[in-house]
């Protein structure tokens, strides 16, 4: 009876879990299986197998420079946006500074603000001081997005394990700049990966800011959007399907290079 | 290094000032800016400082804004429900039922499609969701259905592509939730005579439910701001704010109204955020 | 410690500063000589501007943009000098000149006897004896349908798209100007003569037709429906949707109902502060010339007519076919003009639009 109960709930789980992986993954098959389509509609029927839609996405140089700009702007936003959320964390969690409440609120209050909103207020203001739109633009602005986050992140794990190992390198003569880099930095190294992996992440798929505040430059997920609205077309399965493919191939090495440390240590 | 003389010096400011800069220069004052701005008005072509209200005034007077507001707060509480309600179980299975050293591997897999492109994903549900996409075919072919659903372009479309990029989230932090539970909660209600489902109702529930809030939190500022899935998939059978609010700008450049207009979203959003305040804030302690 | 801090600060300081000299620099680094060209999404397509851009060994960066009143906020948003080449609705033409935005171009130096004699349209684009703008390309907003699926005779009058006869089978267009000035020759107005007085009855035509409608859709979702079955009439529709799928859908059309369509047509210029008039000047030229024309025609974002009428030479006979090059004469004479409504009347409209999309 028991026996029967459990193997019941087990069949359950199982087949709840597979119809929602299926949901989860289903619009990514599709967009998969059609690039490949062999005619101009990504739509059934299935025409027969082409990589020529690859190759039309390989051979758009606006599309592989807003690639290039794309990664571009998410490394240099995530970098800034880490290395500031990284400072404010530690000079929050070691000093005894006045209002850290309003301060840490102020910090993560773009978090509560739709990157609509963020992005409009942006455009506006660089409007008026003549600010030109660009990837600069569009980068301050993910800055903006990112901070918040990799500041809670960071700061959540500043304990005070690390602030007595900070202590006694101060002890030992270490000046601050010395601690920082040579102490602080390497004990956080997985929540500072953490908060540039996450920063990357929002920034490389973020599309309204991108779309207020470029111009010429813009980056990949703008581009998709002018493409799209020039016509239906396999051409964006294929660019979808080769962002989806780096990426995966990506978080796939990354979490087999960070379970091996974790393991390791 | 006895540092505790220079606490109030200006050192410690060095570390934390330029975050703060940074949020009040490219967060603060823009909302500043736009605030002013949403006091303005587009008379024709120019800019007009009238400092009134006439913006804010539109959007009670005018049907189709207050109505995209409500379309906006319907379709975002459905998603965040819905969200939810398909998201806690499946945690649940990956963090009770998958063997643990599965579990990473099962995560990953639940939010692998997040790194699709958010727009293509958008396009990829409206070609599944089309009349002859996969869904109606398959349907179709198996006599479960006569004539084709009509599923895309509409309120429906735009709640699954949502739903669909939720349900990854909220695994994400539903399940960190449930795997930092304590498994003696667990035990002490077992051998306090609770059977699985008075355990999960009366413990582990109440227990996971600020995490299940800071997600829904999450849930509700990232729908109720987006522009992409209603603009793919709803067809313009109805619009939302953040579509009204591109309207204002795309066609017309009258930031006035869409300044206006977003900073009542804000509004609704801050709104919002005080209802779930007493449970974010729970976490915290 | 403070020393510390100072240096800290510094190092942030420059890491910060060259990281974003770099954004900003990277752009620029590969470019010779740069055009800018304010667009609609015809001009987008590399098979157009490529070959310009060789010859010239110039980069054209080119940003599109949806509707003359965006366009003139862009250009107002920018310092004077950005922008180089402006694509512009024929009709938009004046509130260009009112403006002072445009440059009068070397009429001899244009084939403008080779443009249609309906599109040169001196009116507009002429102002004290100076051209301003050249006619460029030109098309129908009217009905695009499957003819498969519909009766191409039921499709000749414009009004059964607001009887209840193809309910759940239509898309709308989703751009206000073209449909709003469809619904008007619908009603039998000029749309040439459009006042705030004629919009309550439009509005509850589109009303009408918005019962009926599956979805108001941009070019790509309404491609889309009308392409997959999901619809099979686009209101607003025309060559510029179903030409380009004429070669894979050869059961899509489209056609002049009897009251007439809305024609629009876009118009090329060169910016007045433009820094680089000469070479402004001869990417028009290009544009204009029959090869430009052609490929400015059959280009990816939206197929539709050349305004130069020796571009004909250089079109397949399938293309043409698509384009209905022989009906021109026919479907000229039939059509109006867009709408060209004043600030007023515009904003106007376009509530009117953003209504009609909530209803």
């Amino acid at each position: 009876m028991t026996m029967r109960g459990t193997s019941w709930r087990t069949a359950a789980s199982a087949l709840y879990a597979v119809l929602v992986y299926g949901f989860i993954f289903l619009p990514v098959v599709v967009l998969v299986l059609f690039s490949f389509q062999d005619g101009r509609f990504p739509i059934p029927p299935f025409e027969g197998f082409s990589l020529r839609w690859y190759e039309a996405v390989l051979a758009d140089s606006r599309l592989m420079e807003a690639l290039a700009n794309s990664i571009v702007v998410a490394v240099g936003s995530s970098l800034v946006a880490v290395l500031l959320g990284f400072l404010a964390a530690y000079g929050l969690a070691r000093f005894a500074l006045p209002a850290k409440g309003v301060q840490r609120a102020l910090l993560t209050a773009p978090l509560t603000v739709s990157y609509l909103i963020i992005g409009m207020g942006l455009l506006i203001t660089f409007n008026f001081i003549g600010f030109p739109k660009s990837l600069l633009a569009a980068g301050i602005g993910h800055v903006v997005i990112n901070l918040p986050l990799c500041f809670a992140i960071i700061y959540s794990q500043m304990g005070d394990h690390q602030a007595n190992i900070e202590k006694a390198a101060r002890d030992l003569g270490a000046s601050e700049w010395q601690v920082i880099t040579l102490v602080t930095a390497p004990m956080l190294w997985p929540a500072l990966f953490a908060a540039f992996f996450l920063s990357m992440t929002f920034s490389w798929d973020e599309f309204i800011i991108s779309f207020l505040l470029t111009r010429f430059d813009v980056t990949l997920p703008v581009e998709i959007w002018s493409l799209l609205r020039s016509g239906l077309n396999p051409k964006t399965n294929a660019v979808g399907s080769l962002v989806f493919g780096i990426s995966a191939v990506l978080v796939v090495v990354l979490e087999l290079v960070v379970l091996r440390k974790g393991r390791r240590a | 290094m006895a540092a505790r003389g220079q606490r109030f010096d200006l050192g410690p400011w060095g570390f934390v000032a330029p975050a703060l800069l940074w949020t009040a220069a490219f967060f603060v004052a823009p909302f500043v800016v736009m605030a002013v701005v949403s006091l303005w008005e587009r008379i024709g072509t120019d800019l007009v400082a009238s400092w009134s209200f006439a913006n804010y005034l539109k959007f009670f007077e005018r049907g189709h804004f207050l109505e995209a507001m409500l379309n906006s707060l319907e379709v975002t509480v459905i998603v965040t429900v819905t969200s939810i309600l398909l998201a806690y179980p499946f945690a649940w299975i990956i963090a009770e039922k998958v063997p643990p050293r599965l579990q990473r591997m099962a995560l990953v897999l639940a939010i692998l499609p997040f790194w699709t492109s958010y727009v293509v994903r958008s396009y990829s549900w409206l070609l599944v969701l089309a009349n002859n996409g996969i869904i109606n075919e398959t349907l179709l072919s198996i006599g479960l259905i006569a004539e084709p659903l009509d599923l895309a372009n509409s309120r429906t479309a735009t709640v699954i592509g949502f739903v669909h990029f939720f349900v990854m989230l909220l695994t994400l932090t539903i399940y960190a939730n449930l795997v930092q539970l304590s498994p003696n909660y667990r035990k002490a209600a077992a051998d306090l005579g609770a059977g699985p489902l008075s355990t999960f109702w009366f413990v582990v529930l109440p227990l996971t439910l600020p995490g299940i809030m800071v997600g829904a939190f999450l849930t509700f500022v990232l729908c109720i701001g987006d522009y992409i899935t209603p603009q793919v998939l709803g067809g313009n059978n109805e619009l939302l704010m953040p579509q009204v609010i591109m309207l204002q700008i795309g066609r017309r450049a009258d930031f006035p109204t869409a300044s206006a207009l977003a900073i009542l979203l804000m509004i609704v959003v801050t709104i919002a955020y005080l209802g779930f305040a007493r449970w974010i804030r729970l976490e915290r302690a | 410690m403070n020393t510390a801090i100072k240096r800290l600060k510094l190092t942030g300081a420059v890491a910060l500063s060259s990281l974003l000299a770099g954004v900003a620099a990277m752009p620029a680094a590969n470019a010779t000589e740069e055009l800018n060209a304010l667009v609609w999404c015809d001009h987008t397509d590399p098979a157009l501007i490529e070959p310009f851009e060789k010859k010239f060994d110039v980069k054209v960066n080119l940003k599109e943009y949806e509707g003359t009143g965006s366009a003139l906020a862009i250009v107002e948003q920018s310092q004077p000098g950005d922008w180089d080449v402006f694509v512009i609705d024929g009709v938009d033409v004046p509130r260009a000149i009112d403006a002072d935005l445009l440059a009068p171009l070397p009429a001899d130096e244009l084939p403008l006897d080779d443009i249609f004699p309906e599109l040169r349209l001196e009116s507009s684009l002429m102002r004290d004896g100076k051209l301003y703008a050249v006619s460029e390309k030109f098309g129908y907003n009217t009905v695009s349908f499957n003819k498969t699926k519909v009766d191409a005779a039921d499709m000749k009058d414009m009004t059964v798209l607001w009887s209840d006869a193809y309910k759940g089978r239509i898309a709308v267009y989703d751009y206000y100007l073209p449909v709003i000035g469809m619904v008007a020759v619908g009603l039998g107005k000029k749309t040439s003569e459009l006042t705030a007085d004629d919009l309550p009855e439009i509005k509850e035509t589109l009303f009408k037709i918005k019962d009926n409608a599956k979805l108001v859709g941009e070019v790509v979702s309404s491609q889309t429906a009308i392409a997959t079955g999901e619809v099979d009439i686009l209101v607003g529709g025309g060559e510029w949707v179903t030409a380009g799928l004429s070669a894979d859908k050869p059961e899509l059309d489209w056609i002049l109902p009897d009251q007439g369509g809305v024609r629009w047509s876009q118009s090329i210029g060169v910016f007045k502060d433009s820094k680089r008039k000469e070479l402004a000047t001869e990417f028009v030229k290009y544009i204009v010339s029959p090869e430009g024309q052609a490929r400015l025609a059959t280009s990816s974002c939206y197929w539709a007519m050349p305004a130069n009428a020796k571009a004909g030479a250089e079109l397949t006979d399938q293309q043409k076919a698509a384009l209905r090059w022989d009906d021109q004469e026919a479907y000229l004479k039939n059509a109006q003009m867009y709408p060209a409504p004043d600030a007023e009347l515009d904003a106007a409209m376009q509530d009117l639009w953003t209504e009609f999309l909530q209803h």
